[in-house]
């Protein structure tokens, strides 16, 4: 088992403004949990009101987006595991991140759909938006890239970025998302 | 025939939600954010639905939602198109959203939802609370 260097981490949770990070299997009762947190953060952080819940919005869709993907995968505990990270950055806006084991072709699909939503200004963003809320349910819950992906993108004030990862020894790669409020 | 009225308590993800039969009302207060929200509301489509089949009584809504994700937005449209359904048949319909003006994303929301239909659709800034 390797050394864990808490004060390095300490510092890198410090440097990188870092308000809340989350690594593991997330369950719909933890996923309630962090959020009641993260708001209690957003509140005694002097955060507005809309701006706060633009923040918890996008912690909501990009978790949910995950839980939906492990149950419909069939993942366990430790294949399900999330990560999710909330900051500031220099420009006292929110950064939040997510990332979760996908398989190859599912974040090859996600990361040309991220692309497409990053192209669209907010007009073209909006009719996305409503032209994905008039799919019909059992086609958008398929897609696994639907209503939520273009609400985050929509509600993103920079273009949202999606990365892919290879991880050695696995088929699956780690999928992540950056949006920022 | 009469349905059963609703009364469901809010829960940290799921809204409080009570409904008066003889009247057309249907009340629903909080955030909404449940992993299902289909399930969630389908005794709410049901109890919509039985009103407007079975009643020829006004239908209205009294809405104090605020957070809403994208499952729950959705579950609204459906509720919203039978709605709009029943208001083209010629029947009293109308929705009054109230919202917290310091909040406008909520404002947002709801003028997002209003821009789809037809039927009476009040979004209305709840008195702020005396400092």
């Amino acid at each position: 088992m390797s050394e864990i260097d808490l004060f390095g981490l300490r510092r890198q949770f410090h440097h990188g403004q870092i308000l809340l990070c989350f690594n593991g299997p997330i369950s719909r009762g933890l996923i309630e949990e962090i959020g009641n947190a993260l708001r209690n953060y957003l509140e005694a952080d002097n955060t507005l009101p809309g701006a706060a819940m633009d923040v918890f919005a996008i912690y909501i869709e990009l978790t949910q987006n995950i839980r939906h993907y492990v149950t419909r995968m069939g993942y366990d505990d430790r294949d399900g595991s999330a990560t999710v990270v909330v900051a500031r950055n220099d420009q006292g806006r929110h950064v939040i991140m997510s990332g979760n084991l996908t398989q190859p072709e599912d974040a090859v699909r996600l990361q040309q759909r991220v692309a497409e939503l990053a192209a669209m200004d907010k007009t073209e963003l909006k009719a996305a938006y409503k032209a994905q809320l008039r799919q019909p349910r059992t086609r958008s819950a398929l897609s696994g890239a639907g209503l939520g992906l273009v609400d985050v993108a929509r509600k993103s004030v920079e273009p949202l970025q999606a990365q892919v990862s290879v991880i050695p020894d696995d088929e699956r790669v780690l999928f992540s998302l950056r949006a920022v409020v | 025939m009469m349905t059963k009225d609703l009364d469901i308590p809010a829960t940290q993800s799921t809204p409080a939600i009570r409904s008066e039969w003889a009247r057309g009302r249907l009340y629903m207060d909080g955030n909404s954010y449940p992993e299902n929200s289909f399930e969630f509301f389908t005794e709410v489509f049901d109890w919509i639905q039985a009103h407007l089949s079975t009643t020829d009584g006004p239908l209205h809504l009294e809405l104090g939602l605020i957070y809403m994700n994208t499952s729950s937005v959705k579950a609204m449209m459906d509720i919203f198109d039978m709605l709009e359904e029943a208001w083209a048949d010629t029947r009293d319909i109308a929705v009054n959203w109230y919202y917290d003006p310091r909040n406008e994303r909520v404002m947002e929301m709801a003028e997002e939802f209003r821009e789809d239909y037809t039927f009476p659709f009040h979004i209305l800034p709840t008195p702020r609370e005396a400092p």
